[in-house]
C-alpha cells in the first residue's frame, strides 16, 4: 500500500535529527568548503595594477582609484570570481566569509 | 481590477487573474483565465514582469563579462547558458577545448539536470498540496547542491566555464563524492517514483493538460515536455556537443506516450536515472590533461569578427544562442531562445477545457523558468492593442531618454 | 457566567493545540519547526497590523463577519468545556455546538464572497460543495450517539451514558462505524489537506482568506483553530472517553480527569488533522465529493445497524 510508504518516511523523519539548523536563535552554522567564493581579500602589495580584473568584472565592482591599485565595492559584487581567476599575481582571493551583511556601506569597501 | 462580466444563461464568466503574485507561481507571470464555474474557457498570457534587457546589456560588455551575464539569466540552468555561450565564442575563435574540459563540462551539465529535475518534482508535489513530498525531494536535492559548492564554490551560478575550458578541476576526493552523490540520486529516483505512484497524486496528474503528438509538433514544444508527447528530440543525441559525442552509448533518450502531466513527470523521473548513467560513465572515463587552454588574458578577450549559432539541451529543452562579434572585444548582437519560451506556446491548448484546480499543475508540468522567458509587451489599453517590443525599439527609446 | 470565563481558557488551549500541530508537522518533514507558542506570537502580531479593506468589498459585511466567526467558534468550544468542567448541561446543547461550528464555516464563506475578489467567490462556491459532503454525515453520527445514550440531546448525558453503560461507545459495531464516519469528516470540517479545497494555497490563493489581513486575518485564523479544537474534543469525549474504561484516572479528582480528556483530544487532533495534512495530497472538488458519497453510505449503514440494536 503506497500510503504506507509516506507514513514510514514520516516516522523515520520524526526519529532522526532535523536537517535544518537554527542559525538565528541559536547561532548554529554549517561549515563552508574550501573553494567557497565569499568576501574578497585583496593583497595590495602584490597587485601590479594591470587592471585586468576591472576589465573582466561583469558588474563594475572594481574601480581604479589610485595609480596601479584598485578597490572593490562589494555591494555590487556577484561573487563570480572572475577577478580572482584572471589576476596574474594572485593578489585577489575569495575567502570563506559569507556573512557580510551590514548597515554601513563603507564596510563593504575593500581596499 | 473589476472585469466586466458577461451573463450567459445561468452562469456568468469570471476572469480570474493568475499572478503575477500567486502562491502557485515561483516567478512572476500573468495569466488571465476565463472560467465558468470550475471549467476553463480561455487563457491569455502576459509575460515580461521580470524583463531585464539582457540582450541589450550584452552589447555593452566585452566577451569575458558576458560569460557571467549569461550565467545569471537563470539560476537553475545557469551552466547550460554559459556552456552555450562559451561554445559559440569558441566556434567564432576557432579554438578547441581540451578533452578533460569537455568531460567536466558534461559532468556539471548532467548534475545540473539532476538538480533541476528534482526541483521541478518538488514544485509539482507542492502544487498538488503534498508538502511533505516537496520537503523530502528538496532534501535529496541538497546533496547535489552541496556537491556543487564543494567542486565549484557556489550552489547555483557555478562559474565553471571559461572561454577555452573549465575553471575548476576534479580532485580524486571530489570524484569519490560525485559517485556517492550519484548513488544517492539513483536511490532518490526510486523513492520518488514510489511516491508519485500514490493514488491521491495520480488522481491529480493523470489526464491533465493533454497535448497530442501532432499538436506538440505544431506548437514547437521542446525538451521533456515534447518527449512526453511522443516526440523523440534530444540535442545531446541529434547534435552532440561537449563530450556527448563520445558518451552516446551510455544513455538513452526517455520518451513517453502519456501526453499528459503524469507523463511529463514520469519522463523527468526517468531522466534522473539516465543522468546517473552518464555521470558514472564520465567518472569512469575522465581523461587526464589540462582543463583550459593557456592563453594570456589580454589575448583571450579579443575575438575576430564572426557569428555563431550554438545549441545545447538544457533541462527544460533546447537552448539556442546566436551571437555576432564585432571584431574588437564585444558583441554586436546576442540572441537567446530559451526552451521555456517555446513551451509556453502550448499552455493555452493544455489548459482550455480543464478545471481551475489544474492550472498550477499544468503550469508546473511544463517546468516554466520565467527568468528565461521574458519578452517585453506593451499593452495600449486606450487603443486596445498589444505589441511586442523588439530590440531596435528598446534602443530607440533608451537613446531618447538618456 | 462560567461560559464567559471559559473564553480565555478556550483561546489558550486552541492556540496551544495548533502549536503542537505545526511542530509535529515540521518534525515529520525533518524540519525544526516553530516553537509551541508560535500561534500566540502570530495572533499578537496580526492584531497590531494595519486594517485594510479592499475597495471592491462591502465594508460592513467584510468586517463583522470576522468578529462573528471568532465569537461563534469560541462560544461553541466554551459550551463544551463548561459542560465538562461543571458536569452539567442542558437539553439540545449538542445541537447548539454543531450549529455554531456550521455557522463559523458559513460566516467565513460569506466573508470570502464579500471581499470582491474572484478568488473569494471561487472559495465560496467550493466551500458550499464541501459542506454538502461532510455536514450531514457528521450530524447522522452524532444522532447515532444520542440514540445509543437513550435518545438524549444533552451533551453531558451522552458522556455520562458511556460511564454507566460501562462500554466505550466506539466499541460496538454500529457506533464504531459512526465514529469512523465522524473521523473522516473532521479533516473536511477543519479545512486541512486532503480536503482543504476551499482554501487551497496554490489553486485559489487561500480562497476566502485572500483579502483579509491584519486583525481580520487574526480573528479568522483564531476561528479556524478553535473549530479544530472543538471537533477533536467532541470526537474524543463522545466516542472514545468513558471513565469506567480508564479506572486509574477516574479514581483521582475531576481536574486530573479533565487533563486526561484534554490530552486525549490532543491525540485525536494529531491523528485526524495533523497526520492527513502531512501524508496526503490535495483532492479536486469532484474527487472529494465522490469520496464523501461513500462516507454518506457508511453513515446510513451505521444508522441502520444501530436501529436494529447492534
Amino acid at each position: 500500500m503506497r500510503l504506507g510508504y509516506m507514513f514510514k518516511e514520516a516516522v523515520r523523519a520524526l526519529l532522526s535529527r532535523p536537517v535544518t539548523v537554527q542559525s538565528v536563535t541559536k547561532g548554529e552554522s554549517v561549515p563552508v568548503p574550501e573553494r567557497y567564493r565569499g568576501m574578497i581579500e585583496y593583497d595590495r602589495e602584490a597587485c601590479i595594477g594591470c587592471l585586468m580584473c576591472g576589465k573582466t568584472c561583469p558588474t563594475g565592482t572594481i574601480l581604479n582609484t589610485e595609480a596601479h591599485k584598485v578597490e572593490f565595492r562589494m555591494d555590487r559584487c556577484v561573487f563570480c570570481g572572475a577577478c580572482a581567476d584572471i589576476c596574474p599575481k594572485d593578489a585577489i582571493k575569495m575567502s570563506s566569509k559569507s556573512e557580510i551583511i551590514t548597515r554601513d556601506r563603507k564596510q563593504l569597501l575593500v581596499k | 481590477m473589476s472585469e466586466p462580466k458577461e451573463i450567459e444563461f445561468e452562469y456568468s464568466r469570471l476572469v480570474v487573474p493568475f499572478g503575477p503574485i500567486h502562491p502557485a507561481l515561483k516567478e512572476p507571470v500573468h495569466f488571465k483565465v476565463t472560467v465558468r464555474g470550475e471549467e476553463i474557457l480561455d487563457v491569455d498570457l502576459v509575460l515580461g514582469h521580470a524583463h531585464r534587457g539582457i540582450e541589450l546589456l550584452a552589447q555593452e560588455r566585452n566577451i569575458l563579462q558576458n560569460l557571467y551575464l549569461t550565467e545569471r539569466i537563470c539560476g537553475i540552468c545557469s551552466h547550460t547558458h554559459t556552456t552555450c555561450y562559451a561554445q559559440a565564442i569558441e566556434e567564432v575563435k576557432g579554438i578547441q577545448i581540451p578533452e578533460r574540459a569537455a568531460y567536466l563540462r558534461a559532468l556539471i551539465f548532467e548534475l545540473e539536470r539532476v538538480h533541476s529535475h528534482l526541483l521541478l518534482l518538488g514544485v509539482m508535489a507542492y502544487e498538488i498540496g503534498y508538502d511533505t513530498l516537496f520537503m523530502q525531494i528538496w532534501n535529496m536535492r541538497e546533496a547535489v547542491l552541496d556537491l556543487f559548492e564543494e567542486v565549484t564554490g557556489n550552489r547555483v551560478h557555478h562559474s565553471m566555464n571559461v572561454i577555452g575550458g573549465v575553471r575548476w578541476d576534479l580532485t580524486p576526493v571530489m570524484a569519490l563524492r560525485v559517485s556517492r552523490v550519484a548513488d544517492g540520486v539513483e536511490d532518490a529516483q526510486r523513492r520518488i517514483r514510489t511516491a508519485f505512484m500514490d493514488r491521491t497524486v495520480k488522481k491529480r496528474l493523470v489526464g491533465v493538460g493533454v497535448m497530442s503528438r501532432a499538436d506538440a509538433r505544431a506548437s514547437c514544444l521542446v525538451g521533456p515536455t515534447a518527449r512526453a508527447s511522443g516526440l523523440t528530440m534530444d540535442v545531446r543525441k541529434d547534435d552532440p556537443y561537449a563530450a556527448y559525442s563520445e558518451l552516446k552509448d551510455d544513455y538513452s533518450v526517455v520518451v513517453s506516450d502519456g501526453m499528459d502531466a503524469m507523463a511529463r513527470v514520469d519522463v523527468r523521473v526517468r531522466e534522473l536515472a539516465e543522468s546517473v548513467n552518464i555521470i558514472r560513465a564520465i567518472l569512469g572515463r575522465l581523461p587526464p590533461g589540462e582543463i583550459r587552454l593557456k592563453e594570456s588574458p589580454m589575448r583571450a578577450v579579443k575575438v575576430p569578427e564572426g557569428e555563431a549559432v550554438s545549441r545545447v539541451e538544457a533541462p527544460r529543452g533546447e537552448l539556442i544562442y546566436y551571437l555576432r562579434t564585432d571584431g574588437n572585444e564585444g558583441l554586436r548582437r546576442l540572441k537567446v531562445r530559451t526552451p521555456s519560451q517555446a513551451n509556453f506556446a502550448g499552455i493555452r491548448q493544455m489548459m482550455v477545457g480543464g478545471e481551475l484546480a489544474d492550472v498550477p499543475v499544468i503550469l508546473a508540468s511544463i517546468d516554466p523558468c520565467m527568468s528565461c522567458t521574458n519578452r517585453l509587451t506593451v499593452v495600449d489599453e486606450g487603443a486596445g492593442r498589444q505589441m511586442n517590443v523588439g530590440l531596435d525599439e528598446l534602443r530607440r527609446r533608451r537613446a531618447s531618454t538618456s | 457566567m462560567t461560559l464567559a470565563v471559559m473564553f480565555p481558557g478556550v483561546f489558550v488551549l486552541s492556540l496551544l493545540y495548533s502549536g503542537f500541530d505545526r511542530k509535529l508537522h515540521a518534525r515529520m518533514q525533518r524540519r525544526v519547526g516553530p516553537p509551541l507558542i508560535q500561534p500566540f506570537y502570530d495572533f499578537v502580531k496580526l492584531m497590531n497590523k494595519e486594517r485594510i479593506i479592499p475597495a471592491a468589498a462591502s465594508p460592513s459585511v467584510f468586517v463583522t463577519v470576522t468578529a462573528l466567526a471568532a465569537a461563534s467558534s469560541m462560544l461553541g468550544a466554551s459550551v463544551l468545556m463548561t459542560n465538562l468542567v461543571m458536569e452539567a448541561s442542558f437539553v439540545g446543547d449538542i445541537m447548539l455546538v454543531m450549529y455554531l461550528v456550521l455557522m463559523t464555516a458559513a460566516l467565513t464563506m460569506i466573508g470570502g464572497s464579500s471581499s470582491g475578489n474572484p478568488y473569494g467567490a471561487i472559495g465560496f462556491s467550493r466551500r458550499v460543495g464541501m459542506l454538502l459532503g461532510y455536514e450531514v454525515p457528521m450530524l447522522i453520527s452524532l444522532l447515532i450517539v444520542s440514540y445509543r445514550s437513550g435518545l438524549t440531546l444533552s451533551f453531558y448525558d451522552m458522556v455520562a451514558a458511556q460511564s454507566i453503560a460501562d462500554v466505550v461507545l466506539a466499541f460496538s459495531p454500529g457506533a464504531a462505524l459512526a465514529s469512523l464516519v465522524f473521523a473522516l469528516c473532521i479533516p473536511a470540517a477543519a479545512g486541512v489537506v486532503p480536503f482543504d479545497i476551499p482554501e487551497a494555497k496554490t489553486e485559489v490563493a487561500y480562497g476566502y482568506l485572500i483579502e483579509y489581513g491584519g486583525p481580520y486575518l487574526g480573528l479568522l485564523k483564531l476561528a479556524k483553530e478553535v473549530t479544530n479544537f472543538t471537533l477533536s474534543l467532541l470526537f474524543f469525549t463522545l466516542f472514545i472517553y468513558a471513565p469506567q474504561s480508564f479506572p486509574v484516572v477516574s479514581a483521582y479528582n475531576e481536574w486530573v480527569n479533565l487533563l486526561f480528556i484534554l490530552v486525549g483530544a490532543l491525540a485525536v487532533y494529531m491523528v485526524t488533522i495533523t497526520l492527513p495534512r502531512t501524508l496526503f495530497a490535495r483532492m479536486k472538488l469532484g474527487q472529494a465529493l465522490r469520496f464523501y458519497v461513500w462516507v454518506w453510505a457508511l453513515s446510513l449503514v451505521s444508522a441502520g445497524l444501530v436501529m436494529v440494536g447492534y
